[in-house]
């Protein structure tokens, strides 16, 4: 931790501290970006990186995290986005945050409007838009609307805007992970370019070739903290030197001891394609196979968009995408889940990644939510036993160890632990076969996440199986038997977590180069 | 972070927080327990303010006869409104069934009974007509029950020719029909009077066996004082409700329409609170998505709400036509803005999920005393829209504010107490973000992106 | 012990509460219905219960009912039905007023088919029932009706068409018009309609009128709710489809609310309003007004004062016992029974005799004098 003025610096994050409620986000991260600089930031999932962003722009308002923000030479406090691109800081989401219906002009535009007393100029936008699409390289009528654009030119239109404000600060959040080889190609080299003009960018990326490619220096940040920086010119940086600093840390006692019991495959998935429910050209799970024995805790590794949450969820009776081909086995014969509740009939269960959109109802009480899945079972012709619900999520409160004065308590007054505790209640109840957890452990703090495992390795042992995905790949070594790589809709390794490594399963999510052999 | 399996702050039960249950448990319950508060503050005042007129039994029967039917819409629409919908189309519907049962009797001689099956028959069909449109075309209802205002509106005045067609005076009796008198020297209604135990004996029993059954699940009780406490008081109102009910005019007791309201009232909560039908409602209501999630069918329990809403509202307009002793051409003007604002007063939420039945009659009957109230001490009509508005407003407006503040409802305040005791006993763990108002994107610490 | 004590506390509370209920009790012996011929005391109160307030002629009754009746020593208690749900809320009114111990409830109806049950409780509780200028149906609970002749306004607004056809249209006869009615759940409508029909039927029979839309029936002539939208988009569809190229010369308008909208859409549409005939009733303000401009041809002069006048004075005999005035016996059929109805003679204003016919109204004489 430096507390001395660089004097070159355009930006400094000094100690920036920020919590949620049980989680420590980010930890005394400090980095400094000098001017006209490309500064990669780079992490695993949940690691932190978007946080400090927030941070960074005001979206994080001063007051809600600890430590200081100095830009330009000068302390800055943000209230709001507004302010932080005032002072010439602008950020590039990772959703495009452009109206479709609107033309680029007007989004280049959109709360900057050249005007003369409330009244628009139209014709001196169109002339400063038209020039500003010249300087990110895009050839397009300015009065074309947002949505007749594909992807990588609606972000090149978010640069134009960010450009309209002057700004001396680009931060991009994965600004390629929509685009295909050339637009992405296009895209850097704006960066570059940029740079020549003394404009400096903070880059968050996963694909490590690109930011081996643009960036002068590179950030890691691990577990809320800023590990290291890599000054790219001073050599021997290369993408197995990122991939040890992202994810390097012991695995030691973070994971319950266990010793499996593995069965024989009683699930199998084979030949699954889908496609993406609203554009159908789009594959987002081509042509994957896959098994799980009985007692097993079978691990998916696959990075943000990769199609893990997607195959999971088409497989737990279709609820995404558009069904294309493929068959699943269970104990040997052939079975068609054509909805959510076929396929709780058949001894599946789904705990979602995202607990407060996709998992619960968060208006609900405990006890209503932990037997929301499986209500004929404590009913009789459609009329529920109010105290069989109620000794059953008493059973459930002391098993898994709930922390609640009473289950009648509603589960938004639950810490994410608990929550993730009661959904996994709520699928134990339909007494599954095979669980499918995603990112069981996504925003809970250690503590509880040991107690997950500890579930998560008691189910196994009674002999169903387990799938766990999970963007954690200590996790994943920690806890699976097996672990599949999904690259781009499609598993592309198959390997047996005593065989596996960070750094090898990371080369199977990055790329395609081996075929899965389930 | 400790984990006791077996946590000190048992849940407590009895007293009033059981009395707080009778609305159904949920976490809305605080806000419903704070309106009926307001609903006894506004009847005593109008009480001393009419001179005593506004409990007396010709009165009270009265605001039964006049509201009930505005209630049965309120126990359909609440249903809707959990789901995040909203049925406009309520009034047209009942004016539309008023008037094929009064042409039904009138001109085709059916006799009344049948008359009256007929009427649900028509209200079913109207139903999955909006229910298939909602559900299964994913037309927002909004717009379907627009349509429905218009379309059943016009068909009122197709069928009626826009004049206004009267019903036989024994089809009166579901609007405007009473208890009979038995042939015994008592003076008051003798049926009223057993309803009236009957209610107070259910008290008593519900008490009994609650106790019963926390003992067999060893949970802890409440000292027996408090249980005598509550079923005194709660049966003592029954008694006394019944018996002002049963002393009014000779002839008059309680109210055959306030009997079908009760009814339904039972029947709706029961189907709310302890059917899988009814905890579908709140779950998609609360979160369609996490509902679909654990194996509900969705469009499924969409139609059946919607279909419900219209068989309700083809009861409340054959009741009003039996009680206005004929089918006119502005039946059910506005019905469905008083239905809405009972569920809204009565503790619902516009986004869905939160709601009760019996929460959203005594919404209802909230606005009917204030309306009555204000129409006994003569108060113009002007007035007493503007003062219905206000409440409504400030009603929501108050519950809204004191949710943003971190507080429960102000009209619940003497619940509050009790809430913050057990946020005493509350896990060491920080409570996460609340859940409305905040997006994910202050709530989710790591590098989420929804796809 | 203490606890035990508490319990019998509530206990006692609670039959206390029962009992005083009790002593509320309404079934002491027959208070209400029986007595006739009795009368009631001079201070009483009497309720009024009026359709709505969107018509000048129901404000200023509204306003005379007060005036009148707290001059005559009673309590009034004057009610507009509101805007939304208006029977229903007439309904809960005019039991208010039964519970409120009204002796007398005068009633302007919104639907005078719908009170059935209202009228029932009044007269259990011997409450008597005046329908005021509406008609009240299909019950036998009406004590009388009071109202202006309505057939006899029908007549009076078919003669001033014909004469109006004469001297505006500026051609012979055949004249064009056509046929505007009241809200059909208006019992008045029809009579209105009819009587103008009387006089009108033969004419058109013999070519001398030309209803040249063909719409002639009541059911299409009819005006929802008297609602001056419904009238004028009604006037805008004819005069589209009927008068593009032709000129209509007249139109029976049943009251003045209508008559301004059925004009409007004829300036609208850019045809001569001062040779058309337009009739009326009611004399509101901005009719008389428009007669004095040229515009509307004729109104009725029901002068609502009298009409008042002689509510109160019915009111004031029955509160001494008495049986009100009446001078028709026959013509009210309701339904039920004949409701013995008093009828004042309506008297038909033009821009001639306006002078004359306002001398007693000084608002009315005021615009017609400085327009003169």
């Amino acid at each position: 931790m430096k507390l001395t003025t660089e004097p070159h610096a355009l930006l400094e994050m000094r100690s920036i501290t920020k919590e949620f409620p049980g989680v420590k986000a980010l930890s005394d991260v400090s980095i400094t970006v000098r001017p006209a600089e490309i500064h990669a930031i780079c992490g695993e999932n949940g690691a932190g990186k978007s946080t400090l962003m927030k941070v960074l722009s005001g979206v994080y308002p001063t007051g809600t995290f600890t430590g200081e923000i100095w830009f330009r030479g000068q302390r800055v406090e943000f209230r709001d986005i507004r302010s932080s691109e005032q002072a010439g800081i602008a950020i590039i989401h990772q959703e495009l945050a452009l109206i479709p219906e609107l033309s680029i002009t007007e989004n280049i535009f959109l709360g900057n409007e050249i005007n003369h007393g409330g009244r628009i100029d139209w014709v001196a936008q169109k002339a400063r838009a038209l020039d500003l699409l010249a300087r990110v390289g895009l050839d397009e009528d300015p009065d074309t609307q947002i949505k007749h654009l594909g992807v990588g030119k609606q972000q090149l239109v978010e640069i134009a805007k960010a450009l309209v404000k002057e700004v001396k600060l680009l931060i991009l959040d994965e600004p390629t992970a929509a685009l295909n080889e050339d637009d992405s190609q296009h895209l850097l080299d704006l960066i570059r370019g940029l740079k020549g003009k003394g404009i400096a960018s903070i880059m968050i990326s996963h694909k490590l070739n690109e930011i081996e490619a643009v960036a002068d220096q590179i950030t890691i940040i691990r577990d809320g903290r800023a590990i290291e920086t890599l000054d790219v010119h001073a050599g021997g940086v290369d993408e197995d030197r990122i991939i040890r600093g992202m994810v390097g840390r012991s695995l030691e006692s973070r994971y319950p001891e266990r010793t499996p019991s593995i069965g024989d495959v009683f699930f199998e998935v084979k030949d699954w394609t889908i496609q993406h429910p609203q554009v159908p050209e789009r594959l987002v799970v081509k042509g994957s196979s896959f098994n799980v024995r009985r007692g097993e805790i079978v691990g998916i590794a696959g990075l943000m968009g990769a199609g893990r949450t997607e195959l999971a969820m088409s497989i737990f009776g279709r609820s995404y995408g558009n069904y294309l081909s493929g068959t699943i086995v269970k104990d040997g014969q052939e079975i068609v889940l054509k909805d959510v509740e076929s396929a709780i009939d058949h001894g599946l269960a789904y705990v979602s990644e995202d607990r407060k959109q996709l998992g619960l109802n968060l208006l609900d009480t405990i006890k209503r939510s932990i037997v929301a899945a499986k209500l004929t079972k404590i009913a009789k012709g459609g009329v529920i036993d109010d105290s069989q619900e109620f000794g059953i999520a008493e059973d459930y409160r002391k098993l898994l160890r709930i922390k609640t004065p009473s289950v009648d308590a509603g589960v938004s007054k639950l810490s994410g632990g608990n929550q993730q505790k009661v959904v996994l209640a709520k699928w134990m109840f339909t007494d599954p076969d095979l669980l499918i957890l995603d990112e069981p452990t996504r925003g809970i703090d250690v503590g509880a996440k040991y107690e997950i495992y500890l579930i998560i390795q008691a189910l196994a042992a009674q002999g169903k199986g387990v799938i766990l995905i999970s963007s954690e790949l200590p996790e994943l070594l920690g806890m699976a038997d097996r672990i599949y790589t999904v690259f781009e809709g499609q598993i592309t390794d198959n390997i047996p977590a005593h065989e596996a490594n960070p750094e090898a399963l990371m080369r199977s999510m990055t790329s395609a180069k081996k075929k899965a052999n389930a | 972070m400790s984990t006791t399996a077996n946590d000190p702050a048992a849940p407590k039960k009895g007293g009033l927080s059981d009395l707080r249950k009778v609305f159904g448990g949920g976490q809305s319950s605080l806000r419903q327990f704070g309106i009926l508060g307001s609903l006894i503050v506004i009847i005593l005042i109008f009480q001393i303010w009419t001179g005593g007129l506004t409990l007396s039994p010709t009165n009270l029967i009265n605001v039964v006869n006049q509201y009930s039917y505005i209630l049965i819409l309120a126990i359909g629409m609440v249903m809707v409104i959990i789901m995040g919908h909203i049925d406009l189309s309520v009034g047209s519907v009942a004016a539309f069934t008023g008037i094929i049962v009064a042409k039904s009797m009138a001109d085709w001689n059916l006799p009344w009974p049948w008359a009256i099956l007929l009427g649900i028959a028509v209200g079913a069909a109207i139903g999955a007509w909006q229910g298939f449109w909602v559900a299964f075309i994913g037309v927002p209802a909004f717009i379907v029950t627009l349509a429905g205002m218009l379309i059943f509106r016009g068909g009122n005045q197709f069928i009626g020719q826009s004049t206004t067609t009267p019903v036989p005076q024994e089809f009166g009796i579901i609007g405007a029909g009473y208890l009979p008198e038995l042939a015994v020297p008592l003076n008051f209604n003798v049926l009223t009077m057993i309803l009236g135990v009957i209610g107070a004996g259910w008290i008593v029993w519900n008490e009994i066996r609650a106790r019963r059954v926390q003992k067999k699940m060893g949970s802890e009780m409440a000292p027996v004082w408090v249980s005598i406490v509550k079923v005194v008081v709660l049966a003592g109102v029954i008694l006394w409700a019944a018996w002002l009910f049963a002393t009014g005019r000779p002839g008059t007791s309680f109210p055959i329409s306030g009997i079908i309201l009760v009814a339904l009232v039972i029947l709706y909560s029961f189907i709310t609170n302890n059917t899988i039908f009814g905890r579908h409602i709140y779950a998609v209501g609360g979160n369609r998505i996490a509902a679909t999630l654990s194996g509900v069918k969705d469009r499924r329990v969409d139609f059946f709400v919607m279909m419900n809403m219209s068989v309700l509202a083809a009861v409340a307009g054959m009741i009003y036509v039996a009680r206005a002793t004929a089918s006119g051409p502005q039946d059910g003007n506005g019905w469905e803005l008083d239905a809405i604002a009972a569920v809204f007063i009565g503790g619902a939420a516009v986004s869905g999920g939160i709601g009760t039945v019996i929460g959203s009659v005594i919404g209802g009957l909230v606005m009917a005393f204030l309306n009555n109230g204000l129409q006994l001490i003569g108060a113009d009509a002007d007035v007493v829209q503007i003062i219905k508005g206000l409440v409504l407003l400030f009603a929501v407006g108050v519950d809204v504010w004191s949710k943003s503040q971190g507080r429960p409802s102000i009209l619940g305040i003497w619940g509050s107490r009790r809430k913050s005791r057990l946020e005493a006993q509350a896990p060491d763990e920080a409570p996460t973000v609340v859940p409305s108002s905040q997006s994910n994107l202050s709530s989710q610490p790591e590098d989420v992106t929804r796809r | 012990m203490k606890k035990i004590t508490l319990a019998a506390t509530a206990l006692a509370a609670v039959a206390a509460l029962a009992l005083s209920g009790c002593s509320g009790g309404e079934r002491g012996g027959d208070a209400g219905g029986a007595s006739d011929a009795a009368g009631f005391a001079a201070d009483s109160t009497i309720g009024v219960a009026l359709p709505d307030k969107t018509s000048e002629n129901w404000v200023l009754a509204g306003g005379l009912f007060e005036d009148g009746l707290e001059e005559a020593g009673f309590k009034g208690d004057v009610q507009y039905a509101p805007a939304s749900n208006t029977v229903a809320e007439q309904q809960n009114q005019i039991s208010a007023m039964v519970t409120n111990g009204a002796k007398v409830i005068v009633i302007g109806a919104k639907d005078g088919k719908q009170l059935g049950t209202q009228l029932q409780q009044a007269a259990d509780a011997g409450v008597k029932i005046i329908a005021y200028d509406r008609l009240i149906e299909n019950t036998e609970n009406v004590d009388y009706y009071v109202a202006f002749d309505n057939f006899k306004v029908g007549q009076l607004q078919g003669q001033a068409l014909l004469e109006g056809l004469e001297a505006r249209s500026g051609h012979a006869a055949p004249w064009n018009i056509e046929l505007f009615s009241g809200s059909p759940d208006d019992a008045n409508s029809a009579v209105f309609f009819d009587g103008a029909m009387e006089v009108l039927q033969p004419k058109i029979d013999d070519g001398t009128l030309v209803v040249a839309s063909g719409q002639t029936d009541i059911a299409q002539t009819a005006t929802q709710g008297w609602e001056a939208e419904n009238a004028q988009s009604r006037m805008d569809s004819i005069l589209t489809s009927t008068y593009s190229s032709s000129d209509i010369d007249g139109v029976l308008s049943p009251n003045d609310n209508l008559a301004r909208a059925i004009i409007t859409s004829a300036k609208q549409a850019g045809k001569d309003i001062s040779k058309i005939t337009v009739t009326g009733q009611d004399s509101e303000v901005e009719s008389v007004k428009s007669i004095m401009a040229g515009e509307q041809y004729s109104t009725i002069n029901k002068d609502t004062t009298l009409l008042v006048e002689q509510t109160i004075k019915m009111i004031q005999q029955l509160q001494k016992g008495e049986e009100a005035d009446v001078n028709d016996t026959e013509q009210y059929d309701n339904g039920v029974k004949v409701v013995p109805a008093y009828l004042l003679d309506p008297v038909i204003v033009t821009k001639e005799n306006a002078a004359e016919a306002y001398a007693n109204n000084p608002n009315l004489l005021e615009i017609v004098t400085a327009a003169q």
